[in-house]
């Protein structure tokens, strides 16, 4: 009688025991599939943001490359100057002028990019779903091309004897060219261009669901069409352009190819700023800075915006 | 209230047009629970959508309260919609929903939510106004899309085959809400359906269409008792249509006699057929089954079968010319064997067909 209690409860010890050896088991499993995914995030995003940030904060090498000396020199030379006799700080604002410069050049892209790509993002949603792949398609089409070639295609366009030019003053509307390339103008277009697909895509893809018969429910409510607009459309095709806005905003700010080619790279933006201390300017410890100091103004703004949104959201609810 | 006068809708353009509604009439009387009943296909939508505004007409016109409105655009009509989808705003709440149409007519926000606060009342959804609509059932997004489509007063609601997603018994709770939603309210419903006993239940008129056109506008009962042509009776319910002669017209009946039988008198709608050949339609409890060598007999046939349903049975009877009937009897007659009929004569109807 007694040995029978002790072999039932022996037996459900042993359960116990297999149980935990499973569940450990299966955590060890769980771990081994995370591996790929952490490795990969390890690689490619971890280890260049440490090599960044350590950079950051060392001299630069007279060659390029670093010297491995802690400095905070980089970060100083972001707003300040040193003087040449006295060794004292002044106050320098031209490196604030790029990224000022590059803010609101990026912010009329995502602006550009909005009020072009919604209406097509809104046509292609509203297509009957055959037909819609074909126009995605053609919206892709042009990003089998490289960038590059895109971009020296564009400045063949904008350029004094290009095709814009010709055209108008064939048409007769302008007698001399209208100087377009190496302008801020020409960078924009040439931004919004190859960034506009990144608007489209997210938005098309809050809009691929959407119910075009809560258009008459709102129009039968009493909602003029902009009204429709303003309180159905938009509120549901939000997370599409939040996601395309920051989409175009953060690649824009840090553009290489079309402000250099387009712009002359007569006037830096942030991508060439940074480009320039790996290459010439050989600094590459204010290059790290320069690009560790634009992904905290990316995250601020990302954080700032989310947070705005959030509270509409709950205001609305 | 609402009439159409000569509507018709063509939708396309030459060769490829679809005409949806053929020269449509009709009169809705204010503060009616008004139905359109037919077949899938007949244009019941296409003149919910011309009344809401959603559609123009390609010619004819529509009035309210003798105001013609066939140019205005929706939301300049006083009239609402309960989509068949329900249509609610997935990214508002409940209350939202229901004030959304308030809203845009700029009412006080007090006013507003007074009214919300009412018609959530009124649908019994008092406890979820905070919710968002995906949250809730499907018999509960219905009863949103109601609250939300009455909340502005309209003068007239259409229905567009609300009941339709909904399963059985939720369909007879919400066919006895609407009734009592209308007569509480006293505003005008156009209630669009295909099935007939959901028209008869709730309807004080029934208009039948088939095909784009209006065949009979009258109260069930009319509909049911005296349908004028062969489509309206086949549609409401287990008629027996029977061929018959049309011998000729007295007055406002008709005299026929079936194969065999002799002549009698019978209902007709109007005096337009041409004697010969016609259809009689013949309601399965006003036949009286007697013998076969029974004087009064106007039909002849042989039991088919007979089923007991609880309050009688029904027999299925062949006819001699091989038209089947169903009559419902007490004490139905053995299978097999010959029997005659005697229809109720003030109940038999002449049929356009
Ligand atoms: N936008 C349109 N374009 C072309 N044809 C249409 C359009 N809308 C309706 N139709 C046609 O008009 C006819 C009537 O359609 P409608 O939707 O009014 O029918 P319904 O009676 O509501 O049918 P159901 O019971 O199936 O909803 C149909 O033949 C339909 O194919
Ligand atoms: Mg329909």
């Amino acid at each position: 009688m007694g040995q029978g209690v002790e072999h039932t409860l022996s037996a459900a010890e042993s359960l116990r025991q297999a149980a935990a050896a499973r569940s450990s088991a299966q955590r060890r499993r769980r771990l081994f599939l995370l591996l790929p995914a952490v490795t990969i995030i390890g690689i490619f995003g971890l280890a260049p943001l440490s090599i960044a940030l350590l950079y950051s904060f060392l001299e630069p090498g007279t060659y390029g490359g670093v010297e491995w000396v802690f400095s905070t020199d980089a970060y100083v030379q972001f707003l300040f100057e040193r003087d040449i006799f006295d060794d004292s700080l002044i106050f320098n604002s031209a490196y604030l002028q790029i990224f000022a410069r590059s803010f609101g050049l990026a912010l009329f892209t995502m602006c550009g990019t909005l009020l072009l790509g919604f209406p097509v993002a809104y046509f292609i949603a509203a297509r009957p779903p055959e037909q819609r792949n074909f126009w995605l398609f053609a919206i892709t089409l042009p990003f089998w091309t490289n960038l590059l070639i895109r971009t020296y295609s564009m400045l063949l366009i904008v350029r004094d004897e290009g095709f814009l030019n010709l055209t108008l003053m064939k048409l007769g509307v302008i007698s001399e060219p209208i100087e377009m390339l190496y302008t801020d103008g020409a960078v924009l277009v040439g931004l919004v261009y190859s960034f506009l697909p990144f608007m489209i895509l997210p938005i098309y893809a809050s809009l691929e669901k959407f119910d075009f018969s809560l258009l008459e429910a709102g129009h039968d409510l009493y909602a003029s069409r902009a009204q429709v607009f303003r309180h159905i459309v938009i509120p549901i095709s939000r997370p599409g352009i939040v996601g395309g806005c920051a989409l175009v905003l953060i690649p824009s700010l840090g553009a290489y190819i079309t402000p250099e080619l387009l712009g002359g790279g007569k006037k830096l933006m942030i991508g060439n700023l940074i480009a320039m201390q790996f290459g010439s300017g050989r600094n590459w410890p204010f290059g790290s800075a320069a690009a560790l100091i634009l992904m905290a103004l990316v995250l601020v703004a990302m954080m700032i915006s989310l947070r705005a949104g959030a509270e509409k959201e709950s205001r609305h609810g | 209230m609402i009439d159409a006068r000569d509507v018709t809708k063509r939708f396309g353009e030459g060769a490829s047009a679809v005409t949806a509604l053929e020269r449509v009439s009709l009169h809705v009387p204010e503060g009616s629970f008004f139905t359109l009943l037919g077949p899938s296909g007949c244009g019941k939508t296409t003149l919910l959508r011309l009344i809401a505004g959603f559609e123009l007409p390609s010619e004819g016109e529509i009035a309210l309260d003798g105001e013609v409105i066939g140019h205005l655009p929706p939301n300049k009509r006083p009239v609402n919609t309960v989509f068949q989808n329900y249509a609610l705003f997935p990214h508002m709440s409940v209350a939202r929903n229901i004030g959304f149409g308030l809203e845009m007519l700029n009412r006080p926000k007090a006013e507003i939510s007074a009214t919300v606060e009412e018609m959530l009342d009124l649908v019994q959804l008092g406890a979820f106004a905070a919710r968002r609509v995906d949250q809730l059932s499907g018999g509960q997004q219905q009863r949103v899309a109601l609250a939300r489509a009455l909340a502005p007063r309209p003068k007239v609601l259409l229905l567009d085959e609300p009941l339709s997603a909904l399963d059985l018994k939720l369909r007879k709770g919400m066919q006895g809400e609407l009734k009592r939603l209308q007569a509480e309210t006293g505003i005008t419903f156009v209630f669009v359906t295909h099935d007939q006993g959901e028209a008869l239940a709730m309807s004080d008129q029934i208009a039948v269409m088939s095909a784009g056109a209006i065949q009979q506008v009258g109260t069930p009962e009319e509909i049911y008792t005296t349908p004028q042509s062969r489509f309206v009776a086949d549609f409401i319910g287990d008629t027996n249509i029977v061929p018959a002669e049309l011998l000729g017209y007295e007055g406002d009946k008709a005299r026929i006699r079936f194969a065999g039988g002799q002549a009698v008198l019978a209902n007709a709608a109007s005096a337009t057929l041409a004697p010969g050949a016609v259809h009689v339609a013949i309601r399965p409890e006003t036949i009286t089954v007697c013998d076969a060598a029974d004087e009064a007999a106007l039909l002849h046939g042989t039991v088919l079968d007979s089923s007991y349903f609880g309050a009688g049975s029904q027999m299925r009877i062949r006819l001699r010319g091989g038209t089947e009937v169903q009559a419902q009897v007490a004490q139905p007659s053995p299978t097999g064997c010959e029997v005659g009929l005697i229809p109720d004569t003030s109940m038999l109807q002449v049929l356009v067909d």
